[in-house]
């Protein structure tokens, strides 16, 4: 260490304590996403990448709108797996390996109130998801693109080798083959698709955040939330079966209660519809919204609740 | 000096439950009381399990206390803003390895408040304080034991605390590393800061600490001043450089002539291990980093 005095003098000129501080939790956020990515977690991207090139070229005998709904189903299921993946990988690995490896020490002997923590955490994944499904979605957007182009330019060159009565009506029908392509293709309404996807995955990591506050391990956390992923994907059928129409108030409210901590996924559901190329209606996507927004602040202060509490 | 403690816990007693069906539970510490003034470095050993880290993170707000209260310059230690005047290293410290040295520095400032063009500079004055300069933009997964230690006392004292709390600092750093971690806490003293130093050596803390608690089985069984509490009161040490045989002949005749008077030990002082290790290895710091190595 150096010979000379250091100047370690208190007091310390620094800004004082502040209850809540955005910068701070932007500073978590900002350590959280650089760990996962330099976990190398982009090199799924080659992964999903595979898929969608590979979608594009599968299956050429399928008819034009055959081909198109193949990629975009392959790339938005992929979109979907690979977003709740680092939602529920990404998040089971942060607390308890912070608690393991003793560096939560250091983090909350500084002056940081464990509800920013949290919310570090939180934010620091829903970055990442949130740059990895632009990625992903950028890739599709083009390969979609190209593939649509290319399917229009097919379908111009047979109808040019086939005899009509008139140029009008080869123009007819180009116009008509390439409107149909087109709204199969590359469209904005695929873009709620994406947005469906990602708030999925964000009401996954706070469920995930959840469980890590009281988990003892990142493989406990993990099945833990894989399996409320499954209920939350099956609540609502199980809920009309079981509760059917006729049910009375107690039976409805418990459900009500289950319902908000085991999330009814099937309600982001909508990449099907996408898929098929019916519109989203934007009050849908506003429901989807607010529903997050719930279940985020359900899940974080629940979470808050038990971390506070938590002896380390 | 202000007369508020930099530390003050009072019969601070943390009691664990056990996850059995009997419900039973352990006192990990036991009623204990003590001050520490601003500016003293004050020794906390004890044996494992004896109830040091216990006492460390309630003081640090990591743990509640079950009875009795902690605070910080008068401030309850279980407030989060406490701890802006608190520095704290732990034993085996593990940062995020992904981070480099500097990165490491500058996230942990950022949570203290600080940023821009003071965060730099002081980052920049850490790292050529504990010398590691020469690995700041390297990735802490390559750092040795000594390194890590050495970037974990600079981010427990990035923002200039008052208070700075280590646990075992010196845990698996070579002598050279010690003695440097030592050179480092005594200047904090002459800077004014108050540290509490939790060590397994005894040595070092007799060579550093102003103040001495013994804690065994959830007690403080012994505390105070180490002149005090080191002194040997029947005993007197005379030290003598240059004694010719004839004046150490002198002093045995003159003693051997009283009574009440017990000669214990005539001879040449001895160095201690650590000191003769340095004067050998010649204790250089880059010689403690190549053997850290």
């Amino acid at each position: 260490m150096a010979t000379a005095t250091p100047d370690i003098s208190p007091p310390g000129p620094y800004p004082r304590h502040r209850r809540f501080s955005l910068p701070r939790v932007l500073t978590l956020a900002g350590g959280t996403f650089t760990q996962l990515v330099r976990m190398k977690v982009f090199y799924f991207m080659a992964l999903f990448a595979v898929a969608v090139i590979a979608a594009s070229f599968a299956f050429a005998d399928l008819q034009t709108d055959g081909q198109l709904k193949l990629l975009k189903d392959v790339s938005l299921a992929s979109m979907s797996l690979f977003s709740m993946l680092f939602a529920i990988a990404g998040t089971a690995l942060l607390i308890p390996r912070d608690i393991e490896d003793r560096t939560l020490y250091t983090i909350l002997c500084k002056p940081v109130p464990r509800l920013e923590y949290l919310l570090g955490k939180l934010l620091g994944v829903a970055f990442l998801i949130f740059i990895s499904l632009i990625l992903m979605d950028v890739l599709f957007s083009a390969v979609l693109y190209l593939k649509e182009k290319s399917i229009i330019a097919e379908q111009i060159n047979i109808l040019q080798n086939r005899k009509f009565a008139s140029r009008e009506l080869l123009e007819a029908n180009i116009a008509a083959v390439s409107d149909a392509v087109t709204g199969q293709g590359l469209t904005w309404n695929l873009q709620n698709g994406v947005i469906a996807i990602f708030l999925k995955a964000i009401v996954l990591t706070g469920v995930t955040l959840l469980v890590s506050t009281f988990a003892s391990s990142t493989i406990f956390t993990i099945m833990t939330s894989l399996a409320i992923m499954v209920i939350g994907q099956a609540q609502s059928i199980a809920r009309d079966v079981l509760l059917g129409e006729d049910a009375s108030a107690v039976p409805r409210l418990i459900a009500g209660g289950i319902s908000l901590l085991f999330p009814d996924f099937k309600g982001f559901d909508i990449v099907d519809a996408v898929v098929t190329g019916s519109a989203v209606p934007a009050l849908v996507m506003a429901k989807m919204a607010g529903l997050t927004i719930v279940y985020l602040v359900i899940h974080l202060m629940a979470a808050y609740v038990i971390f506070s509490d938590k002896e380390l | 000096m202000s007369t508020v403690p930099a530390v003050s816990i009072q019969n601070l007693t943390r009691v664990f439950r056990l996850p059995t069906l009997r419900r039973e539970s352990v006192t990990a510490v036991d009623d204990i009381s003590f001050d520490i003034a601003p500016g003293q470095i004050y020794g906390l050993i004890g044996p494992n399990g004896s109830g040091k880290s216990t006492t460390m993170k309630v003081l640090l707000g990591l743990l509640r206390a079950t009875k009795g209260k902690c605070a910080i310059f008068g401030r309850d230690s279980a407030r989060v803003d406490s701890r802006e005047e608190v520095g704290f290293l732990p034993e085996n410290p593990y940062f995020y390895r992904h981070l480099t040295g500097r990165e490491t520095l500058a996230f942990y400032g950022k949570l203290c408040g600080i940023r821009g063009a003071r965060l730099k500079e002081r980052t920049a004055e850490l790292l050529a304080l504990v010398e590691l300069e020469h690995a700041a933009d390297r990735r802490l997964s390559s750092y040795s034991k000594g390194m890590l230690q050495r970037i974990g006392l600079a981010q427990a004292i990035i923002h200039r605390p008052r208070l700075v709390v280590l646990d075992e600092p010196t845990a698996g750093v070579d002598p050279g590393g010690s003695r440097k971690i030592r050179d480092l806490i005594l200047a904090l003293r002459t800077q004014g800061i108050t540290v509490i130093l939790s060590s397994h050596l005894l040595e070092q803390v007799q060579e550093v600490c102003d103040r001495v608690g013994i804690i065994y089985k959830g007690k403080l069984v012994r505390e105070g001043l180490l002149s005090d509490l080191m002194s040997i009161e029947d005993q007197t040490e005379i030290l003598l450089r240059n004694a010719t045989p004839e004046v150490l002949a002198a002093v045995r005749a003159l003693i051997a002539g009283q009574q009440t008077t017990e000669l214990l030990h005539l001879g040449n002082p001895r160095t201690t291990l650590e000191r003769l290790f340095l004067d050998v290895t010649g204790g250089s710091a880059a010689d403690a980093r190549e053997y850290v190595k």
